[in-house]
């Protein structure tokens, strides 16, 4: 029987929920945010979600000081008229740059302001342009490029906003990279899953026939799965050192591989190598998820089964895979949407050379590497949304139960 | 039901070359580590018996601080699983006892965080931790949470529908409050559920790379699978230290295997497993 929730009760929730909130949510709508932008930490035109337009304010007052100093410099070498006109635009410039004195940073500018000083400075830069051509003679100091450089720079300021939409989803499709590190993950997946599944389901068959020495087994297929893997990877990269590597060299005396340096420089290799690495270290929990979901069966089953004549074959398709699905289609959907984000394992083992980079590593280089936050975040999202592909297809599909809530 | 002779053969022949196949790895990693260095490289490489076995690695990677960052890695774990463990326990026992609207959400939402790419809060939890001058300090383990937290209460939410509700009916007419009945009554009975809980939890945060990798990046506060991963310098590959320092860490994950080894496996089937 269920009660329904009283406030108190309700308050038990809130360290799960103030959690979840803060170190899931959070990140997840963030990401989601991030990926609408061209957010590049290490741009500084780029380093943070702007929807209007941003003012460089520093470097335009160092823009307007300079341009101030060269013009009084070219005021010398001029008389009259144009001499008192360029004093005027260094006078203008300099009362334009005053309010931005001491800013230190970039800062947000309304669209009407940002339209006002554009429309200033184009006015400033004919202005002067037209002193310096009525009087091409004259040896100035500094002269209109110099001048024309700074105007430039001046105008470069105002950055427009950063929001960019869907375009980063719409750069995935065309960016050959994405297109080929989901191929790797979707190669490393599948084929890591079904070698773990086909050897997982023979184990867990052998250990729930086999009585004896089966806690022995146990504890031995728990430990590959209990030591991180970021050390199991390690261990590994080891073993297939192209020198020293003892795995590596028995590939090559078996002729798997021609010699030892291709077990981690060549294409087919390290890919190898990886779905080697995550099968030695997953089978075992494969094995064992797969053994619980057997113990399950009532023996009584087989006995019919075997009294009605079936071979063992039969029986395995008959009963014991029909009673098992439950089992084994969570197993596989856990162990599917794990290998489908590998990260420690690839980012240790080959840090995603030779045609390894999965998808987690390439959004992994996007966003911390190269400080690319908007566009890993699209990438990142685009995983999620395989993910949730994927959990769809299971639980449809395949009928998978995830959620049972009597 | 007796199995023929033959598949009996062929059944042990299969489980000693997995149990051989997974063994393997560690031996292989256990004899290199005696090795001296000149030994590893070259024609006795493949040897199996150093020739001049030597604890020199041992000390070099014990000079070299990975005692300190197993003591990380023990602070980091111990807090996680203390507080992942407080959590969910009480949540989950809501979870599994009472009806509320958006309850059917918040289980979803739990679950997809558990399928979720990790990959998807490293980003936002970096920058989160940069602007608060968080970066390189035990408080990555509340952003362990992310990890741990959702198949935690998933654990704990599967062992509490197991405890019959009467329990807790005879409980409250004997004039017990809610606290009461969840300390006195509930909660002796769910402590295995509560002991497996917390194993699974110590594990992966144990394990946690990317995020520790990402947020702790000084040596002072690096985890264990990262400050191994830090021996392997861009000039330079010691494998006699690595394997040194592997066995180091691999001892406790087998001293919790040995220990545990029950509770790991119903931490693991729980949920996953349709009875």
């Amino acid at each position: 029987m269920k009660k329904a929730i009283t406030p108190k009760q309700a308050a038990f929730l809130l360290p799960l929920l103030l959690l979840l909130a803060v170190f899931a949510v959070y990140p997840i709508v963030t990401s989601i945010v991030y990926s609408l932008f061209d957010y590049r930490t290490n741009d500084p035109a780029a380093a943070g979600l702007y929807t209007g337009t941003n003012f460089n304010a520093p470097l335009f007052y160092e823009d307007c000081d300079y341009s101030a100093w060269y013009l009084e410099d070219d005021v010398s070498v001029l008389t009259g008229d144009d001499a008192a006109e360029l004093q005027a635009a260094a006078d203008e410039l300099k009362a334009l740059s005053e309010p931005y004195k001491d800013a230190k940073e970039v800062v947000e500018m309304s669209k009407a302001d940002s339209e006002k000083m554009a429309e200033t400075i184009r006015d400033l830069r004919e202005r002067i342009l037209a002193v310096y051509e009525r009087n091409p003679d004259a040896e100035y100091w500094n002269g209109p490029e110099k001048l024309t450089i700074l105007l430039d720079e001046m105008d470069g300021c105002r950055i427009s906003g950063n929001f960019q939409g869907l375009a980063a989803y719409k750069k995935l499709l065309s960016d050959s990279r994405f297109g080929k590190s989901l191929k790797s993950t979707l190669i490393f997946t599948v084929i890591s899953v079904f070698f773990e599944l086909v050897l997982g389901m023979a184990l867990a068959l052998i250990m729930n026939k086999a009585i004896k020495g089966i806690g022995g087994v146990r504890t031995t297929a728990l430990i590959p799965w209990a030591i991180p893997t970021a050390v199991s990877a390690l261990m590994w990269s080891y073993m297939y050192d192209g020198s020293n590597g003892i795995v590596a060299k028995i590939f090559a005396d078996i002729g798997l591989i021609s010699s030892p340096e291709q077990m981690l420089l060549s294409a087919g290799g390290a890919m190898s190598a990886a779905i080697l690495a995550d099968v030695w270290k997953t089978t075992p929990y494969m094995a064992l998820l797969l053994l619980a979901g057997l113990q399950i069966i009532d023996t009584g089953l087989y006995e019919s089964a075997k009294v009605d004549g079936a071979s063992a074959v039969r029986t395995f398709f008959s009963v014991t895979l029909p009673l098992l699905k439950p089992s084994m289609l969570v197993a596989l959907l856990f162990r599917t949407l794990d290998a489908f984000r590998v990260y420690d394992l690839i980012a240790v083992l080959t840090g995603g050379a030779q045609g390894t980079e999965t998808l987690s590593i390439y959004a992994y280089k996007l966003m911390i590497s190269q400080s690319n936050y908007g566009y890993g975040s699209a990438v990142v999202l685009a995983m999620a949304i395989c993910v949730a592909l994927i959990a769809f297809f299971f639980v449809k599909f395949l009928g998978a139960e995830l959620i049972s809530d009597d | 039901m007796q199995p023929k002779k033959s598949t009996k053969i062929i059944s042990a022949i299969i489980i000693v070359l997995f149990l051989a196949i997974m063994v393997f790895p560690f031996f292989w990693i256990l004899i290199t580590s005696f090795k001296p260095g000149e030994e590893i490289f070259g024609k006795t490489a493949f040897r199996i018996i150093a020739e001049n076995p030597t604890t020199a690695n041992y000390e070099t990677v014990i000079g070299k601080g990975i005692l300190n960052s197993i003591k990380n890695s023990l602070i980091v774990s111990l807090i996680t699983t203390v507080y992942v463990v407080a959590v969910s326990t009480l949540s989950s026992y809501i979870l599994a006892r009472c009806r509320f609207k958006g309850k059917s959400l918040l289980m979803a939402l739990i679950l997809g965080v558990s399928m979720f790419p990790q990959m998807i809060v490293v980003g936002p939890i970096f920058n989160m931790f940069y602007k608060l001058n968080l970066l390189n300090s035990y408080w990555v383990t509340l952003a362990y949470s992310s990890i741990t937290l959702p198949s935690a209460t998933w654990i704990m939410v599967a062992h509490f529908k197991r405890i019959p509700a009467s329990l807790e009916e005879a409980a409250h007419i004997d004039g017990c409050n809610q606290w009461q009945t969840l300390w006195k009554i509930i909660f002796p009975i769910a402590l295995p559920g509560v002991f497996t809980c917390a194993i699974m939890t110590f594990i992966s945060a144990w394990n946690e790379y990317l995020l520790t990798c990402t947020l702790n990046s000084d040596k002072m506060y690096q985890t264990v699978p990262v400050a191994i991963n830090a021996l392997r310098t861009q000039f330079s590959i010691l494998w006699g230290e690595i394997t040194a320092a592997t066995v180091i860490v691999v001892i406790p994950t087998l001293i919790i295997v040995l220990l545990f080894q029950k509770q790991i496996v119903s931490g693991m089937v729980s949920g996953a497993v349709k009875e």
